[in-house]
């Protein structure tokens, strides 16, 4: 018998647990509402993932959705995925703050048992996920870009247990993949990354359950007071939209950007969808208003062409962009990180490069390969 | 015991330097490569130094905290030559294959064992090895403080802190009552480097080193035993990339030209299929 034959046997006398089995019941996701009191894309990509997770478990998709005044939304949650939307709208919740989130999400899990719980790893995701998981006394994954619903085989234990989440997630500086597995404990908890996956198309036909949920609050829930929320305003920025994305790093410089801001223009005269980006060191100069921000503290993008201007390419940088379908850098230094997820790469100064790029677009010289 | 009233916690990591970042065979992070302080832990500390600053030397102290094999003792050693006053390493084999949820159950456990009643606690967002940003929040949990993360602006009230955290397009600001955890973002200041006058006492300082034992838990609550999580498989990533075009030219415009080239070709390529299909 060889040894692969062995190994088959003896799982095969193995103890089998389904995870999806033991007392817990479907996938939930928190619904995320921002400062403008709209949601927060990522909800509808968990939404889409989540259906996925859940149909694949054969079990219901539950949305978590906190705030105030914000039930209004629960319907649209419906259409987007969600089997059952669980509401929690008190005037106390206006304002995301940890601590009574947290609470609210731990009332849900102790009450509702569910197999699998997943957040947008943002800022306020990747504030709330780890004190949730902390207080319910489970694992949790961070900043996972793909899932997965598998077996897995403790031989130690001589345990098999089938339908466990597989939650994959960069790791090792983004050189590799790392599946990470939560076998014992309840609920298998994650952050999803925003701007990877896949939100399903808006369907009025789908129905579903809206659920009216009140906490226990107590004082201590309340200890931190909000004070000012500070969002946006003013122009508009549609980097989810564009087809081109200038962006521009602290290296440029507060005049650097008034030549990025003549390229976009020049771009969305010959007619692209152009706009303007930059990295989290330029926006921390004050040289751009934080709403241009393409990174993982700012906006996930993946345009047809990125054309980044003196980034050196920092891994959350890089992590919001590097899906992009042709990137072109532009940097003095050749061993900038920005190189190894470029398309394309000139070494040199931008001042000297960029001034002839913007001619040639402008004379129709250079062109670029973006769809409809 | 000292008569400093004032009292800040800081949780160091060392972490390798990144292009030297690899796995072990079981998956883990190699801690044997040359290594350094995490970066966010370096605004951390500067955001307690700079809190030191305000409230002044001969009033407050500054206790840096670690968890990780002996060599961690490099970064705590900057630390002190930076301006920390006390450094303290919780180091044991039986922590070895901690995920964050046993991680910040050991440190949590620690932070309570050294019986300091420390008013405020400061951490760094995230770690550049691990990037999951869940142990400072966890160790708030453990020791039921509030906690605000991605903090980039910090103002010393007496009781309490006023502190702007940063978000996606914008910032929020909270009055947040003392003792309670922050975790700082890499935008918040800008470190300072060692300082001469604290360079004898980082040398000398005692590096207290405490073991799982020490702080009362078993083998069983930390490490791999201890972890909700498991590390299942790792892969490489496969880059479906191919690596950089670097356009040539003896000056600039011919760089751009070919550029201008390269580009004109993924047009008429794409122009190409839409034909065919």
């Amino acid at each position: 018998m060889s040894t692969n034959e062995k190994k088959q046997r003896n799982e095969e006398e193995y103890e089998i647990v389904d995870r999806s089995k033991q007392g817990v019941e479907g996938v939930f996701i928190w619904g995320q509402m921002m400062p403008n009191n709209e949601p927060h894309d990522v909800t509808f990509e968990l939404l889409g993932e989540g259906r996925k997770i859940a149909d694949k478990l054969n079990t219901k998709l539950t949305a978590v959705l906190i705030g105030y005044n914000v039930k209004k939304w629960a319907q649209e949650l419906i259409y987007r995925g969600a089997d059952r939307v669980i509401v929690v709208d008190h005037e106390k919740l206006k304002t995301f703050a940890v601590l009574p989130y947290t609470q609210v999400i731990y009332d849900i899990i102790q009450k509702e048992k569910p197999e699998v719980f997943l957040f947008g790893a943002t800022t306020f995701g990747r504030e709330l996920a780890p004190r949730v998981a902390a207080r319910v006394h489970t694992g949790l994954s961070a900043d996972c870009t793909m899932f997965d619903v598998g077996d897995y085989v403790n031989r130690r234990k001589k345990l098999k247990f089938e339908n466990v989440l597989y939650m994959v997630r960069p790791s090792f500086g983004e050189s590799k993949l790392a599946t990470i597995l939560c076998p014992l404990n309840f609920p298998q908890m994650a952050s999803a990354r925003p701007g990877i996956f896949i939100p399903l198309k808006r369907d009025e036909t789908r129905k579903g359950e809206i659920i009216d949920f009140t906490p226990e609050f107590s004082e201590k829930d309340f200890v931190v007071d909000v004070l000012d929320v500070n969002v946006g305003g003013g122009e508009q920025i549609d980097l989810k939209g564009a087809k081109i994305i200038v962006s521009g790093g602290r290296g440029v410089g507060e005049k650097g950007f008034d030549m990025l801001r003549e390229f976009v223009k020049v771009l969305r005269e010959k007619g692209y969808k152009a706009e303007l980006g930059a990295s989290r060191g330029a926006v921390e100069a004050g040289y751009i208003s934080s709403k241009h921000q393409v990174g993982q503290t700012g906006t996930t993008v993946r345009p047809d062409v990125y054309i980044a201007i003196g980034i050196s390419g920092a891994i959350q940088h890089l992590a919001g962009m590097k899906e992009s379908k042709y990137i072109i850098a532009i940097n003095k230094d050749h061993e900038a990180p920005i190189f190894s997820v470029a398309t394309f790469g000139i070494v040199g100064d931008y001042q000297d490069v960029v001034p002839i790029m913007i001619e040639k677009v402008r004379k129709g010289e250079m062109v670029f390969p973006v769809t409809q | 015991m000292s008569n400093k009233t004032f009292k800040i916690a800081v949780l160091i990591k060392q972490v390798p330097i990144p292009s030297k970042m690899r796995a072990t065979k079981e998956g883990l992070m190699d801690r044997s490569v040359a290594s350094m302080m995490n970066p966010y832990c370096k605004h951390a500390l500067e955001a307690a130094l700079e809190l030191k600053d305000t409230i002044g030397e001969e009033k407050t102290e500054i206790w840096v905290i670690s968890m990780g094999p002996p060599n961690f003792e490099q970064s705590l050693r900057e630390a002190l030559s930076m301006g920390a006053d006390h450094a303290i390493l919780l180091s044991d084999r039986k922590l070895a294959g901690s995920d964050t949820y046993a991680t910040a159950k050991a440190l949590g456990t620690l932070i309570q064992k050294l019986g300091v009643n420390f008013n405020i606690v400061f951490a760094g967002l995230q770690t550049i090895d691990g990037d999951t940003a869940h142990v400072g929040p966890q160790v708030a949990e453990r020791l039921g403080i509030p906690h605000v993360s991605y903090v980039e602006k910090i103002d010393f009230k007496g009781d309490h802190v006023v502190v702007r955290r940063i978000l996606e397009g914008g910032n929020i600001t909270y009055k947040v009552p003392l003792p309670a955890l922050l975790t700082i973002t890499n935008t918040a200041n800008k470190p300072r480097g060692p300082r001469l006058k604290y360079a004898i006492r980082a040398k000398n300082e005692e590096i207290k080193v405490y073991s799982v034992d020490d702080i009362g838990l078993t083998a069983e609550e930390v490490g791999s035993a201890g972890s909700p999580t498991l590390v299942y498989r790792v892969k490489n990533v496969t880059h479906d990339r191919p690596p950089c075009q670097f356009m040539e030219g003896e000056t600039v415009e011919d760089k751009v030209n070919m550029l201008a080239e390269k580009l004109r070709e993924l047009v008429e390529a794409s122009k190409a299929e839409a034909v065919e299909a």
